[in-house]
């Protein structure tokens, strides 16, 4: 009976649901009216607005929902697309990416998806185009295929030469795509990440709404390809953690004291990982007043249902079934303690391009903390987070929350007099990180830049 | 769709098979206080299939109040701006969240204004979170007409919400909603859960006039008894609390610190209970207290659900207008701030110091923005201005060197160079010249123009449009000065009757003892029976003041000429009418007024469906002949004042009437005829100055005069009149 009670306020896990488990005319019947009613190609502004409309509300809120939401919803609305030229299908993206950064721009995961998704569909139009001119020096009587000239993104005066060494360089340098594709999956994630399974690369052919199998011709199907790269991206936000975690021993030693900070799971698997084989302490902040009731779920190991957490997380072994001590701290007392830490490792809200982050409010402090005790930062963070956005102005990037949660509303006489501000991230300057691991490895801040260039394209920086 | 196995044999309900889909409803309320509703159908319980989907459907009605005058004069509460935004899109909002799927609305004023506005809002486009928006239409004039409205129609098949038009909330729903199932579960007499905010004793959003209180047994949270404590008034600062709840209860919580914002859960059997009582208004005051009242006798509970945090508001009067506006600002409703942009096109950015500001604003250099101001698009500020605490709508023009503090000014609003506005309410398209002063709790309604060096002091309302009896008022030089326009705008307060909320109102924007917001409200809008067709504008010398007596003639006029429309049999008639009477306390005169005019009423429908008058009139009352001869019982007395009094009722009541003259001729014939009325009451009514006040009541007896001059001499002949009735 809960259970059901829960699935009445929409969230990810019901348009997901909905998303994986039905064909498109009523996938989303319980989140939108009428859905069925309209042609298939009005679909994704239907569900366009939807997932607008839940980042708004905040009813999909960690970072890795908004990007899985943003996916799927991308690969529905390729799919649905029932054109094949790369220069349409970019503008659609494009314009479905707009409206989901302006419902909620302090997300900015929303747009890496967006741009990651951009960026393949401009990769294989350069292939094809490739691919056809090679073709085409073969066979000069190829006269169906006019080139995808009209694409505005593509610099005309370049040779069709020198585009497709860089093509070529390009993908060669793409790690995320190749590495999730050559990580050897592990029993342990094929078990844990059953979710993608439905959207796998291979079956969106089978999920194509038109019912039209995607093989138009030889050369001009964009389409299959991208949606491949989409459930790659898809695969790869459902490894990331694992990723993360196998460099877990590397930075973690024997007998290290630990200082952590918010539920994020991306640290605590990354803990976990180290815990298997060896001892350590973890001190653990609690993150009041935002992240407290998570924090203290994770510490004790009996996190409720928070329907947005991906369900094989609630069932994750705390810390301390695995011998390791946790102790939890309130936020103020991290200073006095950070003496005797010998390594702070932190999640992150999103990473931006000059290797500063927003993270939860209280990371700021930490951080400061941890510099002036020369303790060495260490960032957790999945490359999806990593935005090219360079925060000019980071005030605008922090979003403020509830302020009830700092005074009670049933206060009246301090409601009235007081202003309440309830930061929910700070912005954590580049010069306080040490070291940030990705699920492509270990960086430094500084590198962060080159890690942008390879996964964005810079068309499609502000789109 | 999700799995769907019915389990055969554990099905119940009468429409087997038919109703499989469960529908979270809600029903909203405009302009009373109002109900809203989510339900799920009850089989969803029972059968215990899993379902995914949560329909709903929702109710909106207007708030029938006027605590918003003079804005609300041409254009419904809920569409007024609240931080720019209007009041319905929170409403929905909380609907969304709620995961209701059906939602209906009933309109109070303007319900075409603000049909038009939702059908070219967001929620009626294809990514509507619900999947039907429902306006309906209704008479009503109060919560309770609506609930019966909501019966009679038969839409709800399930658990409802019942909310009004003007709730901002961001709580979620569903901890309610489940507590409310399992307990329905449980025991099926449990009918409503009211979802209460708690609160502090002392609360801006509070009213400052009443507080409700609510005597609830924790253990069950269980709510046994209700009142309200009217602060203005010395004698009720006390409850009665019945014995038997204090010794049958081994804990009780009696708490005044709720903030009660009208969100219900209610299931169908709700709506049975307000059909039952039709002459319960308001939700809270009468229906609660009433059904709480009579567990003795219907065994039905309501229960509480008291929430610790998340926000929950209504906006009920200007007060609470400018606290909910600061929570909003303050962001105490997130995630419902100026920043979420709920309206498409809206471009919010949050500053710092809760300074929220569209794209497109022209400040200038040395203007001093503050704290907690919301700037809308296409708005400039002039060079020196301070503005804090502030809401300013778009494409308005401010000044140089003006002063706002705690104002709210909506939208295309130009303010001269030099004025001062402290918290004050300016609307759309108002000009204030330069060099005026704007004092605290001042209220400029659309259109209103206030010339050079004016002051507008505090708590005087100006409004420049016509009111709503069309009278229109000539611009009132003393209040706008030289060449503006508008007229100082005075509520009427002789037509209100405080009822339970009504004095609500006078909780004074700002806490200004002159301000006086009263309202009327529910029970007492001004024209109840012309619902039944006639304006009774220029009643019977005897007042009208009396809400609960107009509430009575309404009510009892509906069901009387529902009765004879039906042709229902004259006792069955005459029973409902007895016991309406009963329960209202109703004097036989207005018992009169209410057979006069659903009388009337019918005859008119008949006459109009192609009968003669004279047909028609034999025809009610023949029928019901019955149920007019007991409502006078001055038969055996010499004096006839009730006779006399019916007479002039149908007199008065046919006044305004195409044709009145010929069915009062008629009338006056056929309860002759009836042995209803006597020859002395005739003559006395003839001779009674009130049956020929006014030119209106003398034309319409014109033709009765021949058969009062027959009467006269009615001994020596009879015949003729007969013959004469026939020739009309």
């Amino acid at each position: 009976m809960p259970s059901t009670a829960l699935a009445l306020t929409p969230g990810l896990a019901s348009f997901l649901k909905s998303l994986k488990t039905n064909p498109i005319d009523t996938s989303i019947d319980n989140l939108i009216s009428c859905a069925s009613k309209y042609l298939p190609q009005y679909f994704f502004e239907i569900a366009t607005d939807t997932v607008a409309r839940l980042l708004k509300r905040r009813q999909i809120r960690h970072s890795r929902s908004c990007a899985t939401a943003t996916a799927y919803l991308l690969l529905r609305v390729i799919s649905a697309c029932r054109t094949t030229d790369a220069a349409k299908l970019i503008e659609r993206v494009q314009s479905v990416g707009r409206r989901l950064v302006a419902a909620q721009p302090r997300e900015m995961v929303v747009g890496n998806i967006v741009r990651r998704v951009l960026g393949l569909i401009r990769d294989e139009a350069e292939d094809d185009r490739d691919a056809e001119f090679a073709l085409s020096e073969a066979s000069e009587s190829q006269p169906q295929t006019p080139r995808v000239t009209d694409d505005p993104s593509v610099p005309h005066e370049r040779d069709t030469l020198s585009l497709r060494h860089e093509a070529s360089e390009r993908s060669s340098s793409r790690p995320p795509v190749a590495s999730s594709t050559t990580t050897p999956i592990s029993m342990f994630s094929l078990l844990s990440h059953p979710e993608p399974e439905p959207s796998l690369p291979g079956s969106p052919v089978s999920v194509s709404p038109s019912g039209r199998v995607l093989s138009h011709g030889p050369n001009k199907d964009v389409r299959a390809e991208v949606l491949d790269g989409i459930g790659e991206i898809i695969d790869e936000l459902g490894q990331v953690d694992d990723q993360i975690a196998a460099y877990a021993l590397d930075h973690i030693h024997s007998n290290e004291i630990i200082l952590t900070h918010t539920s994020s799971t991306t640290v605590q698997r990354f803990l976990l990982k180290a815990a298997a084989k060896r001892k350590f302490t973890v001190i653990h902040a609690e993150s009041y007043p935002n992240n407290h009731e998570a924090t203290h779920a994770t510490v004790s190991g009996n996190s409720g249902g928070d329907e947005e957490i991906l369900s094989t997380e609630s069932f994750q072994k705390p810390l301390i079934a695995l011998g390791i001590t946790v102790i939890l701290i309130p936020d103020s007392a991290v200073f006095a303690l950070m003496s005797r830490v010998n390594k702070v490792i932190l999640g992150t809200h999103s990473v931006l391009a000059n290797g500063g982050l927003v993270a939860a409010a209280g990371t700021r402090v930490i951080a400061r903390a941890a510099k002036v005790h020369q303790t060495p930062v260490v960032v957790v963070s999945g490359v999806y987070k990593l935005s090219p956005v360079y925060p000019f102005d980071f005030e605008s990037l922090i979003e403020y929350g509830d302020a009830s949660k700092v005074v009670g509303y049933d206060d009246g006489d301090l409601v009235d007099q007081i202003d309440v501000q309830n930061p929910l991230y700070d912005y954590v300057p580049a010069e306080l990180v040490d070291l940030y691991i990705t699920n492509l490895g270990g960086h430094a801040p500084s590198y962060l830049y080159r890690i942008v260039s390879d996964h964005y394209r810079k068309e499609d920086i502000s789109f | 769709m999700g799995p769907k196995q019915k389990g055969g044999p554990k099905q119940k309900g009468n429409n087997v098979g038919e109703e499989v889909e469960e529908t979270l409803q809600a029903v909203v309320c405009f302009p009373f206080s109002l109900p809203l509703s989510i339900s799920r159908p009850a089989g969803w319980l029972w059968d215990g299939v899993k379902r995914t989907v949560a329909n709903a459907r929702k109710v909106l009605a207007d708030t029938f109040e006027t605590r918003f005058e003079p804005f609300t004069l041409d254009r419904p509460r809920c569409l007024l701006p609240l931080a720019n935004t209007p009041l319905i899109e929170y409403t929905f909002e909380f609907l969304a969240n709620a995961g209701v799927e059906e939602v209906f609305l009933y309109g109070g004023a303007h319900s075409d204004q603000l049909e038009k506005y939702i059908n070219g809002s967001k929620w009626r486009g294809p990514s509507s979170p619900f999947k039907q928006l429902t306006f309906l239409k209704s008479t009503s004039t109060s919560v309770g007409d609506v609930m019966r409205d909501l019966d009679g129609k038969h839409v709800i098949t399930g658990d409802f919400i019942a909310v009004s038009g003007d709730v901002i909330s961001n709580m979620p729903i569903e901890g309610a909603l489940a507590a409310h199932r399992a307990r329905r579960q449980a025991d099926k007499n449990a009918i409503m859960t009211m979802v209460l905010r708690e609160a502090g004793r002392n609360h801006r959003t509070k009213s400052t006039s009443f507080s409700p209180v609510f005597v609830v047994d924790p253990t069950k949270d269980r709510c046994l008894h209700y009142e309200e404590i009217d602060h203005h008034s010395e004698q009720s600062s006390r409850l009665n609390i019945e014995n038997d709840i204090i010794l049958s209860h081994s804990e009780l919580d009696i708490r005044q610190d709720l903030i009660d914002c009208n969100i219900d859960i209610c299931t169908p059997d709700v709506l049975s209970l307000w059909s039952d009582s039709f002459d319960y208004q308001a939700p809270r005051t009468q229906f609660l207290f009433g059904v709480l009242k009579d567990y003795e006798l219907n065994g039905k509970t309501i229960h509480t659900h008291i929430i610790k945090d998340q926000y929950a508001a209504r906006v009920r009067n200007l007060k609470a207008y400018d606290a909910v506006s600061k929570d909003i600002i303050g962001r105490w409703a997130y995630p419902l701030c100026p920043d979420t942009n709920l309206l498409p096109g809206h471009t919010y950015e949050l500053r710092k110091g809760n300074l929220y500001q569209e794209q497109g604003v022209t400040l200038a250099r040395s203007c001093e923005v503050g704290r907690r101001v919301v700037i809308g698009q296409g708005t400039s500020i002039g060079d020196r201005t301070t503005v804090k605490n502030t809401v300013l709508g778009r494409n308005c023009k401010i000044g140089k060197n003006v002063s706002l503090d705690g104002a709210y000014i909506w939208d295309n609003v130009v303010i001269g160079d030099g004025t001062r506005v402290h918290r004050a309410i300016i609307a759309d398209g108002v000009v204030v010249g330069n060099d005026c002063r704007v004092e605290p709790g001042a209220l400029l309604s659309y259109g209103v123009k206030i010339a050079n060096g004016m002051t507008i002091s505090e708590g005087k309302r100006i409004a420049a449009l016509p009111r709503g009896d069309g009278d229109a008022v000539a611009t009132d030089v003393a209040a706008v000065g030289e060449g503006g326009v508008g007229y100082e705008f005075f509520h009427h307060e002789d037509e209100d009757e405080s009822d339970d909320e009504s004095d609500a109102s006078s909780g004074l924007v700002y806490n200004m003892a002159k301000l006086s917001f009263s309202t009327e409200s529910i029970s007492t809008l001004s024209s109840e029976v012309s619902d039944i067709g006639f304006s009774r504008s220029e009643s019977v010398g005897d007042s009208e003041s009396e809400g609960e007596e107009d509430n009575f003639v309404h009510d009892a006029a509906v069901s009387l000429y529902d009765g004879l429309r039906e042709r229902v049999s004259a006792d069955v008639v005459q029973l409902e009418l007895v016991s309406m009477r009963m329960t209202a306390n109703a004097s036989d005169h207005q018992v009169r007024r209410a057979i006069v005019s659903s009388f009337m009423k019918q005859i008119v429908q008949l006459m109009e469906g192609g009968k003669g008058a004279g047909e028609a009139v034999r025809d009610v009352f023949s029928k019901y002949r019955e149920v007019v001869d007991r409502c006078m019982f001055d038969r055996d007395s010499d004096k006839k004042p009730d006779q006399v009094d019916l007479l002039l009722l149908i007199q008065q009541e046919l006044a305004p009437q195409n044709r009145g003259d010929t069915v009062l001729l008629f009338t006056a014939k056929e309860l002759y005829e009836l042995e209803l009325v006597e020859e002395e009451a005739y003559e006395q009514w003839w001779a009674d100055e009130r049956s020929s006040s006014t030119d209106e009541m003398k034309k319409v007896r014109g033709q009765t005069q021949q058969f009062v001059d027959w009467l006269a001499n009615a001994e020596e002949e009879e015949s003729s009149e007969e013959e004469e009735s026939e020739e009309e």
